[in-house]
């Protein structure tokens, strides 16, 4: 009889909660109280349950038909709280696959990344800062090469459009003559295998030249980048195969000089093609000292027809550029005695074999160049034309002390980056380098001043390089560069400069990220 | 001598070609996008189908899967996930590859056989151990007090086929008046607590947090749950009539173009209808098409008349404008349900 009657209480009081209550706690899944609420509930049904055990010490008249609705009170109450659970774990996974359709921001040692969720649209600003010093020895015939210098300040925007189309802006503030554009272009990859770039970027030929310039061993590119085109305007189809064992290029471009930078437009009517093939084929072989290994061959050719020597400066006596140290000083020039000028006349073909070689921290690096360059002699006599086929060669290598892998792009990522506080100190790299480059005989004396012009320049190169983290590293090297001919009377390059073999000492502070 | 040294020459290669990688082949990353309880189906077919690649051409294939409600990775795909193949839950997110993205042909569904879709299944339902409520075929559904789990037709695929097949049923039952049908489904959707983006989300409410008394499910799922809950927690109910469910399969012909792998895709879904595909699906219940794997697993799948949707609805296009697009049937019923 008790046992029925507290039974009974038991369930006017779960009808009690589930009939007076509701009022108070709507259930809403929109309710910013949800959880509040459930946990209320799940109290409540706690305690009922435990009132329901303390009754069930005895049973009063009706109690069955009382135990089954308390029950279904019971049941229908953990029901609501169930989904009310549930829609709040289905709420908290559609915010989480919002959020994973919400643009993304990162800044890091990448520079900073702002992309679409997908990364179909993406903007990266990087930059790279270098602050060198020259410091030249023994040279005091040279005035004025001596000193401090902001040698690159490009601050980098790349990014893509609609996945497939990429761009890339890099401007250079260090010309002292201003601004100047160095990469300005679009290139839309259909497949890894077929690309196609238009723009300003550099020519597809010289390796030292393509490695980017935050990665370079020294200071300054070796002997045989004198031989090489730099940056030009121009179309280029591209792509790597078999799985990124072969990679090719092939351009057409406006054609510029051996070292040189084309400028922003050119009306000459001129063609220049360009074309590199580049193999590592051992790229996916089982046995990781193969990897590392690549070779490639690269030629341009084109046709140039200027014959203009206005705003030239003195010392080169014609529309071709002369060739330079490591120290940045003209050691060659096209320069013929008695009023003569050189000038570009119409053919201009280069070939480079190039190879590299990296295994852990030890890098190997070496290309050969010709430069075959058809000039003619105008203005005075004896007026005469010729084939001049200049070389250059170089081999640099490279030796990470700290024990970091080297690699052609990406530089070298210290271990433990810079942190005296704990001990670290980043990456140290040991870097060598030699290299050659030969005048053909022929550019003497109708071409050039054999008095003051070096037929010949032969450069050694050592310096250490360290890198505090993955952006900021500095350099130290020094460069011997030795002459055959030249030297003669002059007040200027190239005499002052081959008069004495170059000594200088290089130091660095570069920023990259 | 010269044939000696032809030989040694050619030894040579093949040694020189092992060592440096170019005799290993090629390495090929798949990505299948798919609805949402293929999730097993394809863990097991990819391991099958790369260990075929590999023996057949020396290549190594790594297959990636995405899983979620059939429409909404018919979207992604629009969008541009990158898929070089999808198997969906129904032609009609197939269909909107080619009508909103141009992704595919047109024709697409000839490419393969039986419609391009490897295997087929049913819409049954699932209840708690001892069927507490007593449900026994698609009237029941329409009880007040009985809660029914099913996703929304608006995102999962499955949850159409589940929608398509009540409605067929009200339909022949009701003697073909659509108004009765509607009214019938409507009356269903009125128990539906709460709707899951996806058939393998609606499972995990009702299987995992124990809510509802009976889950609308594709026929692979239930068994698959019923063989997972291992304890007899619940029971699978067969309607009397069902919808004949064809999940379609096909390669992303812009996608497989770029990436240059349209012969690999092709042959992984024809390979679904290889003996050794068939057996896989119809080990992860679902019916196969060869008669011969049909027969070894019959006593797999319960007996269910079936009807198909070209039969009832006239085929997808007019039955996802009727019922599921914007302003549909199926909107009004939960606008008048709300």
């Amino acid at each position: 009889m008790r046992n029925k009657r507290l039974r009974l209480i038991a369930a006017l009081l779960l009808g009690a909660v589930v009939v007076v209550q509701p009022a108070a706690l709507t259930l809403r899944a929109e309710d910013t109280n949800t959880v509040e609420l459930i946990k209320q509930l799940q109290k409540r049904i706690d305690d009922l349950e435990q009132k329901v055990i303390v009754l069930e010490s005895g049973k009063g008249p009706g109690g069955e038909a009382n135990d089954a609705k308390a029950k279904e009170h019971v049941e229908a109450l953990d029901q609501k709280v169930k989904i009310l659970e549930r829609e709040k774990e289905l709420e908290q996974e559609a915010s989480e696959a919002k959020a994973a359709t919400a643009p993304k921001i990162s800044i890091g040692g990448d520079g900073f990344n702002l992309s679409s969720a997908k990364g179909d649209f993406a903007v990266q600003l990087k930059g790279v800062l270098q602050v060198d010093s020259r410091t030249f020895f023994d040279n005091p015939a040279v005035v004025g090469n001596d000193g401090l210098l902001l040698r690159r300040v490009r601050p980098i925007l790349e990014g893509t459009v609609f996945r497939d189309f990429d761009f890339l802006f890099v401007p250079d503030f260090a010309p002292s003559s201003g601004p100047t554009i160095y990469d300005a272009y679009l290139n839309y990859r259909y497949s890894p295998a077929l690309q196609f770039q238009a723009g300003k970027f550099k020519v597809p030929f010289g390796l030292e030249q393509l490695q980017a310039d935050r990665d370079i061993l020294f200071n300054e590119r070796s002997l045989v980048t004198d031989l090489v085109p730099n940056r030009d305007v121009g179309f280029e189809l591209h792509g790597d195969l078999f799985d990124g064992r072969a990679s090719y290029a092939a351009g057409v471009f406006n054609g510029t000089t051996d070292g040189g930078n084309s400028g922003n437009v050119n009306f000459a009517n001129d063609e220049a093609f360009a074309g590199r093939l580049f193999f590592q084929p051992f790229k996916k072989a089982p046995a990781t000292a193969l990897r590392g290994f690549g070779f490639g061959l690269a030629g341009t050719y084109e046709t140039t027809s200027t014959t203009s020597t206005a705003g030239l400066p003195s010392t080169t006596g014609g529309t071709l550029p002369g060739y330079f140290t490591d120290g940045q000083q003209q050691f060659f020039a096209y320069n013929p005695t008695g009023g003569a000028v050189v000038v570009a006349d119409q053919e201009r073909w280069r070939i480079s074999p190039q190879a590299y070689y990296y295994y852990g921290p030890f890098g190997l690096l070496g290309e050969y160049a010709i430069s075959d360059q058809a000039v003619r002699r105008t203005g005075a006599a004896p007026f005469s034309s010729a084939h001049l086929e200049n070389t250059a060669w170089d081999v640099s290598a490279s030796w990470v002390l700290t024990g970091e892998d080297a690699t052609f792009a990406g530089g070298v990522i210290p271990r433990h980056p810079f942190n005296p506080a704990q001990g670290d100190w980043g990456a140290l790299q040991l870097v060598g380098r030699y290299a050659e480059l030969s005048i053909d005989s022929a550019a003497f004396p109708l071409f050039s001043d054999p008095t003051t012009s070096a037929r010949s320049a032969a450069a050694w190169s050592a310096g250490l390089n360290w890198y505090l983290n993955r952006n900021v590293m500095v350099k130290l090297d020094f460069s011997h560069t030795a002459f055959t001919g030249g030297g003669g009377a002059g007040t200027s390059a190239p005499a002052t400069v081959t008069r004495k073999p170059e000594n200088v000492l290089f130091t660095r502070v570069q920023l990259a990220f | 001598m010269f044939k000696l040294g032809m030989k040694a020459l050619l030894r040579g290669l093949a040694v020189l070609a092992v060592a440096t990688g170019w005799a290993a082949g090629k390495e090929i990353t798949l990505l299948n996008v798919s609805y949402d309880p293929t999730r097993e189906l394809y863990q097991d077919y990819n391991s099958a189908f790369a260990r075929h690649w590999l023996e057949k051409t020396g290549d190594k294939v790594t297959i990636r899967q995405s899983h979620a409600g059939s429409g909404k990775q018919a979207r992604s795909v629009i969008d541009g996930l990158d898929a070089d193949v999808v198997t969906l839950a129904l032609a009609y997110d197939v269909d909107a590859l080619w009508e909103k993205g141009k992704l595919i042909p047109q024709d697409w569904q000839k490419r393969l056989p039986n419609n391009s879709a490897p295997y087929s299944s049913t819409i049954v339902l699932i209840v708690r151990k001892g069927n507490p409520k007593q449900i026994k075929d698609w009237d029941d559904l329409t009880r007040p007090g009985v809660s029914v789990i099913t996703p929304n037709p608006k995102t999962s695929g499955g949850a159409r086929w589940n929608y398509l097949a009540a409605w067929g049923y009200a339909l022949k039952k009701l003697g073909g008046d659509e108004g009765n049908a509607r009214d019938f489904v409507a009356r269903i959707f009125k128990n539906v607590p709460i709707l899951d983006t996806g058939a393998r989300g609606a499972t995990t409410t009702f299987v995992q947090r124990g809510i509802g008394d009976v889950l609308i499910a594709w026929e692979n799922e239930a068994l698959l749950t019923l063989k997972e809950s291992g304890q007899g927690e619940f029971e699978l109910v067969a309607p009397s009539l069902s919808i004949l469910a064809e999940p379609p399969v096909t390669w992303v012909d812009k996608v497989v173009n770029r990436h240059g792998t349209q012969a690999i895709a092709q042959a992984y879904l024809e390979y679904l209808y290889s003996p050794e595909g068939q057996e896989i699906g119809a080990k992860h219940y679902y019916r196969p098409r060869l008669e011969a794997i049909g027969k070894k697993y019959a006593a797999t799948f319960p007996t269910v008349a079936l009807f198909t949707i070209d039969e009832v609805f006239g085929g997808w296009q007019k039955a996802q404008k009727t019922h599921f697009n914007e302003g549909g049937v199926f909107d009004q019923i939960q606008k008048a349900n709300r």
